[in-house]
């Protein structure tokens, strides 16, 4: 806004500020405070420089921002933290809404077009707040007849299992929202409550065209689930162990693509079908069966399932990057003092930036080459899918579990092995 | 009123025993040119059927007309599909003639398989009548009158006896008018 | 009541499905489908949602005014469906069209089969799930339509063609855009056969899906690309010559196999046979003269009838018109090419499974509104 309206009186402005600086201090007073007491007499926290945090103390951190390294480092390494923030919710939130914008625009420029333009002042780069603004005002529809209980928490369950997948995929090194032990049986437990929803929500719908979705959904998941779990035995054979930590660990000198080609080419595969991606959409089939199985979802329901799907999408590119391409490993590339000098706590370890950077850019790269065959495929037919899932992927997985058995027991790789530290 | 030019100069005979309205041939357009293949597929016809059965109205460059009664158009439609080779049906129309009291309905028959014939349109008619206008269908000899033989039902009201569906096609399920095409349905306002 | 063992029947396992106007891949038309598991049993096609009465408003109007409307059927390969009732009205009412007017009527009429070749090319691979061959098909279009934009005045429904010629000559500069953007076709059309006809998902979908045979084809009666996929090399422009063809020197395209991927390959095929059509007609173009024939205010000729056809995107449009010497016309009746096609589908379909209905369905080249006239 250039220009100031017809009617700016200079008085009514400064009147407004002042009307604004009167609200923020009541609003402080009033909630603010009385809520960080609350939080501080809950919450326990490192005392600073010797004296117990009080939110007097707080509020001098604004002088000295060193006093408040203790507390941010403190605040990292909660549980809380990881849930919501890093390698948890806000992180796979994020990624998935700049995959939902770099799909847009990659497939864009490869069909000769642009793609979202107008919303936001660069490059449409606001257009995923504008979809979910109008994916939330719509009405919600829900079909006579229809299992309300199921139509209702079924949606909520995706997001929640997609949720789940995520919450194991381990970002940096100490950096997991859950640590398991059996890490990869836990990640396929939850992938294979997929085709139940699928098929629930469908059944729940109470119509023809998410009926015969729903069907092919079921066939199609549960015909790649067996081959996908083939092609990350190899993984655990050469790795010698089921934790998804200690496998990114184990690939130090060299990934465990270029020992196991096969498998992870198959686990792509895979994980395009689990995915419902093109050429493997047909549960969504939109020319045959109207929209398959999300035939009758509206509004926050469908924005929920997008959700849940981009937040699997994540999750399933950072699994292949976590089992084939070395999880984090990478040159270090940041230095390790940002401050030389500086004798204080620290909150920067180079180690795990340097860690989030890498696992970061890997998985983007991934998530490009998901994204990539719907620029170039059309649909694949369900009789041609489930030969391929059953018949070929399965066979081709064996192929690859021999090798890696061969490497192991030849000494090459795994635990006491010629390439392995 | 015929043709002179053409009727002396090969001799065949062109009758019009159709009235006024519809067929004059366009001596025009098809000055010099003899229309030999076309007359010898209508000499053919004619001396298969007589010419109380097969009447031949105009024989122009790549397009002939003939008309036959409504009884007789099994066989001579099965005479034209395995002897002269006319394989399929383009279009089947009808036209209203109020004043003879008649609907024609007109069957635009060609050939894919034979090469002489692929540019040459015959034109098969029949002519009903309009207050009690049925005719055996022609499905059985040329199955591509299918939906247009259902599509002249709906239009004109010509009852085709043996096609398996005389049912409405193109127009809405709740057609309570006369047939569209006759020449008493007028569009409303014109 | 106890309970009684039901036992299964026939019409328990069939679903009954609607591919109606309500569907993302049907268009404006309807056909019922009763599937048993993932093959279709039964199909009963059902047009008419657009039907709009053109044959008999065609006798509410002279022969000049009935060109707009009568090229609403198919709006954007409107010069097709007007070239073959005006051949028909000069029939009948003795006109002869100039030179330069035959050859820019030929010229008007192969861009448009390019627009309309590259539309059904677009929405035949976003049935198939292919989005990028709908966006690199649309995309080209419009470069001809802008073509025709200029050439004609309007981007569809051009009203060119009248009885007597074309409306208007062609605008300066247009022979060499028109080069320009055929050469830049010709190689796009490369990259549409390394993405979509090349592609072995596609050929895995359609090739041997919808197997219609040559005794089959001319039995039932299709036209244009549906016919010339089976194995039968007929084009109304090589067979029956109108206007200018005679003189230009092109090769049918026909494939012998008779699938939904001949059915496919037939168009594009014939699109690049167009544009070697379109530099022949622009080569031997007479540089100057009238293109329209000078008219009577309401054109009649003496009592008649006249049957002309014309190779349109999807076949062999026939016109029967009958004149009682007024200036009205006192029947019209299109044979298009659509409607004789859809005669295949529910032969086609039934027994084929679910899954190959896009397939073979949009395969038939089949347009709702054309066929609905």
């Amino acid at each position: 806004m250039a220009t100031a309206p017809k009617d700016f009186r200079f008085g009514n402005f400064v009147g407004s500020l002042i009307q604004l600086i009167f609200w923020i201090l009541i609003i402080v007073t009033l909630v603010g405070l009385p809520l960080i007491f609350i939080i501080l007499f809950y919450v326990p926290l490192p005392p600073v420089n010797g004296e117990v945090l009080t939110p007097y103390l707080f509020f001098s951190m604004m002088v000295d921002p060193t006093r408040t390294i203790p507390i941010i480092n403190f605040m990292i390494h909660t549980d809380m933290f990881r849930v919501a923030v890093f390698p948890g919710f806000s992180y796979a939130a994020l990624l998935a809404a700049a995959t939902i914008f770099i799909e847009r625009k990659f497939l864009a420029k490869m069909q000769l077009r642009i793609g979202p333009l107008y919303a936001g002042k660069i490059e449409g780069i606001l257009q995923l707040i504008a979809d979910g603004l109008k994916l939330i005002s719509k009405e919600i529809i829900v079909p006579s007849g229809a299992d309300k209980l199921i139509f209702w928490t079924a949606p909520v369950a995706f997001v929640v299992t997609a949720a789940a997948v995520v919450s194991l995929i381990p970002a940096a090194p100490g950096w997991v929202v859950a640590d398991l032990d059996v890490g990869i049986v836990a990640v396929f437990a939850f992938l294979g409550f997929f085709p139940l929803i699928a098929l629930l929500f469908s059944w729940a719908s109470n119509s023809k065209y998410p009926f015969i979705g729903g069907m092919r959904a079921l066939h199609q998941m549960i015909a790649f689930e067996i081959p996908f779990i083939l092609s990350a035995l190899p993984v655990v054979i050469l790795a010698g162990s089921l934790n998804l930590t200690d496998m990114a660990n184990a690939q130090y000198p060299y990934w465990f693509v270029f020992f196991l080609p096969i498998s992870a080419f198959v686990f792509y595969i895979s994980s395009l079908a689990e995915l419902e991606r093109i050429p493997f959409d047909l549960p969504e089939a939109e020319s045959e069966i109207v929209a398959g199985w999300l035939t009758e979802t509206s509004g926050m329901i469908y924005g929920l399932i997008q959700l849940g799907t981009y937040v699997k999408l994540y999750a399933l590119a950072g699994l292949f990057v976590i089992l084939f391409l070395g999880g984090w490993a990478g040159p270090q590339i940041f230095p390790e003092e940002i401050m030389p000098g500086y004798t204080g706590e620290k909150i920067y370890n180079a180690t795990t930036v340097n860690a989030v950077f890498w696992f970061t850019l890997k998985t983007l790269g991934m998530i490009m080459l998901i994204l990539l065959p719907r620029g170039i495929n059309p649909r694949i037919r369900i009789d041609i899918l489930l030969h391929t899932g059953w018949y070929k992927l399965i066979v081709l997985a064996f192929i690859n579990i021999f090798v890696a058995l061969l490497l192991v027991y030849g000494g090459i790789l795994g635990p006491g092995g010629l390439l392995s530290t | 009123m015929s043709s002179n030019q053409s009727n002396t100069q090969n001799g065949s005979e062109q009758k019009e025993k159709v009235s006024e309205s519809a067929q004059t041939s366009l001596s025009k357009k098809t000055e010099t040119i003899t229309p030999e293949f076309e007359s010898s597929i209508v000499n053919q016809l004619v001396t298969r059927f007589t010419d109380k059965v097969v009447q031949v109205v105009y024989v122009r460059p790549g397009r002939t007309k003939i008309l036959v009664p409504p009884n007789e158009i099994v066989q001579v439609a099965t005479f034209l599909k395995d002897t002269l080779k006319f394989d399929h049906a383009e279009s089947v129309s009808g036209t209203d003639y109020p004043k003879d009291n008649q609907i024609e309905v007109i069957y635009h028959l060609s050939s894919y398989s034979d090469e002489k014939l692929s540019s040459h349109v015959l034109a098969l008619s029949t002519r009903v009548d309009r207050n009690d206008s049925r005719m055996p269908t022609l499905i059985d000899v040329f199955k591509s009158t299918e939906y247009h033989e259902r599509e002249t039902f709906e239009m004109l009201g010509v009852y085709f006896e043996g096609h398996p569906r005389n049912e409405r096609f193109l127009l809405p399920e709740d057609w309570a008018d006369i047939p569209p095409l006759r020449k008493e349905f007028r569009i409303k306002g014109r | 009541m106890g309970l009684e063992i039901v036992k299964e029947t026939e019409e328990d396992r069939l679903m009954t499905l609607s591919v109606g106007p309500q569907h993302p891949g049907s268009g404006h038309f309807r056909f019922t489908i009763k599937v048993d598991g993932d093959y279709v049993v039964y199909c009963d096609p059902d047009p008419g949602y657009v039907h709009r009465g053109e044959e008999k408003m065609c006798e509410y109007r002279n022969f000049i005014q009935n060109i707009p409307h009568l090229e609403r059927p198919v709006i954007h390969d409107s010069t097709n469906i007007t070239y073959s009732y005006s051949l028909a009205v000069e029939e009948l009412t003795n006109i002869q069209v100039p030179l330069r007017g035959q050859y820019i009527r030929a010229l008007a009429s192969e861009l448009n089969r390019q627009v309309y070749t590259l539309y059904w090319l677009g929405i035949y691979g976003i049935f198939l799930g292919h989005s990028t061959m709908f966006m690199w098909p649309v995309g080209d279009r419009e470069l001809f339509i802008d073509l025709l934009e200029a050439l004609t005045g309007a981007r569809v429904t051009h009203a060119y063609n009248i009885p007597g010629g074309v409306r208007n000559d062609m605008p300066e500069g247009f022979k060499d855009r028109c080069l320009r953007q055929v050469a830049y076709f010709e190689k796009r059309l490369v990259e549409y056969e390394d993405i979509f006809y090349n592609n072995p998902l596609f050929r895995q979908r359609t090739e041997g899906v919808g197997i219609l045979t040559k005794e089959d084809a001319i039995k039932l009666g299709v036209t244009g690309s549906v016919l010339r996929a089976s194995g039968i090399p007929f084009d109304v422009r090589k067979a029956e010559p109108y206007d200018i063809y005679n003189e230009i020197d092109f090769k049918v395209q026909y494939m012998k196999t008779g699938d939904s991927f001949a059915r496919s390959m037939v168009p594009f095929l014939d699109m690049r046979e167009s544009c070697q059509i379109i530099r022949t007609l622009l080569d031997k173009m007479p540089q100057s003269g009238e293109v329209r024939a000078k008219l009577q205010p309401n054109p009649k000729g003496p009592a008649g009838e006249s049957y002309k056809r014309v190779e349109s995107g999807r076949g062999a449009l026939g016109y029967y018109i009958v004149s009682d010497g007024t200036p009205k016309p006192y029947r019209v009746k299109l044979s298009v090419g659509s409607f004789r096609n859809i005669l295949a589908l529910p032969y086609l379909l039934i027994g084929s499974k679910l899954a190959d209905m896009p397939s073979i369905y949009w395969s038939l080249n089949y347009w709702p509104v054309e066929a609905d006239r």
